[in-house]
């Protein structure tokens, strides 16, 4: 028990470390020092100083509080769908779920008038939402819904859905849907304060309501019938789940696009670090998550000379092998 | 009448167009331990599921403590009857002393940790099952037998006075199998726990149940004392297999060997 606490707080200052590690990275040359300068609000006068100051807060911190915000969400989501169908190889991208968000926010972009900014969010929610229901819908049978069934049905949900955004994308007006490629990628360019501020709320909310619902999920993993037996309204923590699980996985959607990989790798990395048991297990995630994705993000911005790549490439250079490595793993029984 | 702790009366079910249930009647009173044997597919884990509230019941009366189990919170549910199944969380690391203490869930409150009471019953359930040295291993790493004794342990834990198991020995050793039962056979005497045994142990059956429930063809075929339904007619007419029904020397309960055809 001391020991999950420490790795928890070991994650909490990993997290930390990486976002000033992000702060000090980038084209321009800022110093570990200037850095901490900036942080502490210790500007000092003079041009470059003064410079360094507003690219670390205005632009590089934004940047990196998102990254940490996207990555924890996934990850969060990711812990919730696996516990959610008893598999560990399940994430909102294999659901569908992430593809019903990206729809709604183009949605939003292409339908809404004018600047379809703060509505974001809201429309990827919807559409994340809409698409798990289809699934859940799809996947339901008299005797309930089987996991097997529920991937299955994600799985097609989700293709129609990409045939969707691509139709969309390509028969969008010039101009409408500026970077909608890039975008589609992943990408945490995108990062400015206003929009740290239009996701953390839901972030907030989302991995609190799953933090609430730990035990809940702990029970899920018997399966249904043996969390039923063992006093669990199985039903409705189930839904409480799937509409949380889609919430943080459509507002990150709608904020930095489709960054595949994280809610499929992070939780798989915390759960050797500190069990199963979610009362841990969705802060450490949440942590680790941040801490990937930043990381990620600060290889994305340095790794290609002539400019940044989209940090769902990074994410996906190092999560498919991942994935290959624990489907060999579990012998497939997964 | 005093109420039965669990019965079913007429209770018919069916998958689809195949009826398992055709009409099953079956008390279970206080105290008691009550094996439920018959062929495979015969209705033994339906019967158990449609006692626990899993599955809706298509004709007939069930009642747990007099009342239909639909009636019942689910918390309040799992306060008086566990049930011991076959499926455990393996794809996730999880050890034997989390898994135990998941037992516990409804006696705690829906957002609280373990409390000493909670850990107490723990390590009861751990010792009583012979898990103590294996509490930290994962799921995933000890052997099925193990595994089945975590169910156990589990359903213990969860301290109901009404416990259902379904196939609870499949797959342990004979040595684990006796264990099994002298374990229910302490729970018995000392918490006064009644339990629904499905198995197919037929002469293990006969050692330590008080009372054997032959299931066939969707139908109580013969309920009562071992001896009185272990015959060989009975056994012949609900497996379709001769077999030779002596008693074993050592303790005068009927021992059941099939015979080659």
């Amino acid at each position: 028990m001391r020991r999950a606490d420490s790795v928890i707080a070991a994650l909490g200052a990993a997290a930390l470390a990486a976002i000033v590690l992000s702060l000090a990275t980038g084209p321009a040359a800022v110093s570990l020092g200037q850095v901490l300068d900036a942080l502490a609000g210790r500007g000092a006068e003079g041009t470059p100083a003064e410079t360094a100051e507003r690219i670390v807060l205005s632009l590089r911190l934004p940047r990196a509080l998102l990254g940490c915000l996207v990555g924890g969400a996934l990850s969060s989501s990711g812990v919730a769908f696996q516990a959610l169908l008893r598999n560990p190889l399940a994430d909102p991208y294999i659901l569908g779920v992430s593809a019903g968000a990206a729809v709604g926010a183009l949605c939003a972009a292409l339908l809404l008038p004018g600047d379809a900014f703060l509505p974001l969010p809201f429309c990827a929610f919807l559409g994340a939402v809409l698409a798990a229901s289809a699934v859940f819908l799809l996947a339901r049978r008299r005797s309930g819904v089987s996991r097997e069934r529920l991937i299955l049905m994600g799985v097609i949900v989700g293709a129609f859905l990409n045939a969707l955004i691509m139709l969309m994308v390509a028969l969008a007006p010039p101009g409408r849907i500026p970077g909608a490629v890039y975008w589609l990628m992943g990408d945490l360019g995108l990062g400015t304060p206003r929009r740290v501020g239009l996701l953390l709320p839901y972030v907030a909310a989302g991995t609190a309501v799953l933090f609430l619902l730990s035990r809940g999920l702990d029970l899920m993993l018997l399966g249904d019938d043996a969390a039923f037996q063992a006093g669990l309204p199985v039903e409705k923590v189930k839904a409480a789940t799937y509409v949380t699980a889609s919430l943080l996985a459509g507002s990150v959607v709608a904020v930095s696009g489709l960054i595949g990989f994280v809610g499929l790798i992070v939780p798989h990395g915390a759960r050797v670090l500190i069990g199963s048991g979610h009362r841990r297990l969705v802060p450490a995630a949440f942590l680790l998550g941040g801490t990937f994705l930043i990381l990620a993000d600060i290889a994305a911005r340095t790794v290609s000379p002539s400019g940044e790549l989209p940090v769902g490439a990074v994410t996906a250079l190092s999560g498919a092998p991942f994935f290959l490595y624990l489907l060999r793993r579990n012998g497939g029984k997964a | 009448m005093s109420a039965a702790l669990l019965s079913a009366r007429g209770v018919r079910f069916r998958y689809r167009e195949r009826e398992v249930l055709a009409g099953v009647d079956l008390e279970m009173e206080e105290g008691e331990l009550v094996v439920l044997l018959g062929p495979n597919g015969v209705g033994k884990s339906t019967l158990l599921k449609i006692f626990s509230g899993l599955l809706p019941l298509h004709s007939g009366e069930v009642s747990l403590l007099g009342r239909p189990p639909a009636s019942f919170g689910r918390r309040e549910m799992a306060r008086i009857l566990s049930v011991v199944g076959q499926d455990l969380p393996v794809d996730f690391p999880m050890s034997v002393e989390e898994y135990v203490a998941l037992g516990r869930f409804p006696h705690q409150g829906f957002f609280g940790g373990l409390a000493a009471e909670d850990r107490g019953q723990r390590e009861r359930a751990l010792e009583m099952t012979g898990l103590m040295e294996l509490r930290r291993c994962c799921l995933g790493e000890i052997s099925a037998g193990e595994r089945q004794r975590a169910a156990v342990a589990r359903a213990i834990c969860q301290g109901a006075k009404v416990m259902l198991m379904d196939e609870p020995t499949a797959f342990l050793d004979i040595y684990h199998r006796v264990a099994f039962y002298e374990i229910v056979t302490r729970l018995k005497a000392e918490c006064g726990i009644s339990a629904l045994v499905a198995s197919h142990d037929l002469s293990l059956c006969a050692e330590y149940g008080e009372r054997i429930v032959l299931l066939s063809a969707g139908r109580v075929m013969a309920s009562g004392r071992p001896e009185e339904v272990l015959t060989p007619e009975n056994v012949r007419m609900a497996y379709g297999v001769e077999v030779t029904c002596d008693r074993n020397p050592a303790t005068g309960a009927v021992r059941v060997t099939p015979t080659r055809r």
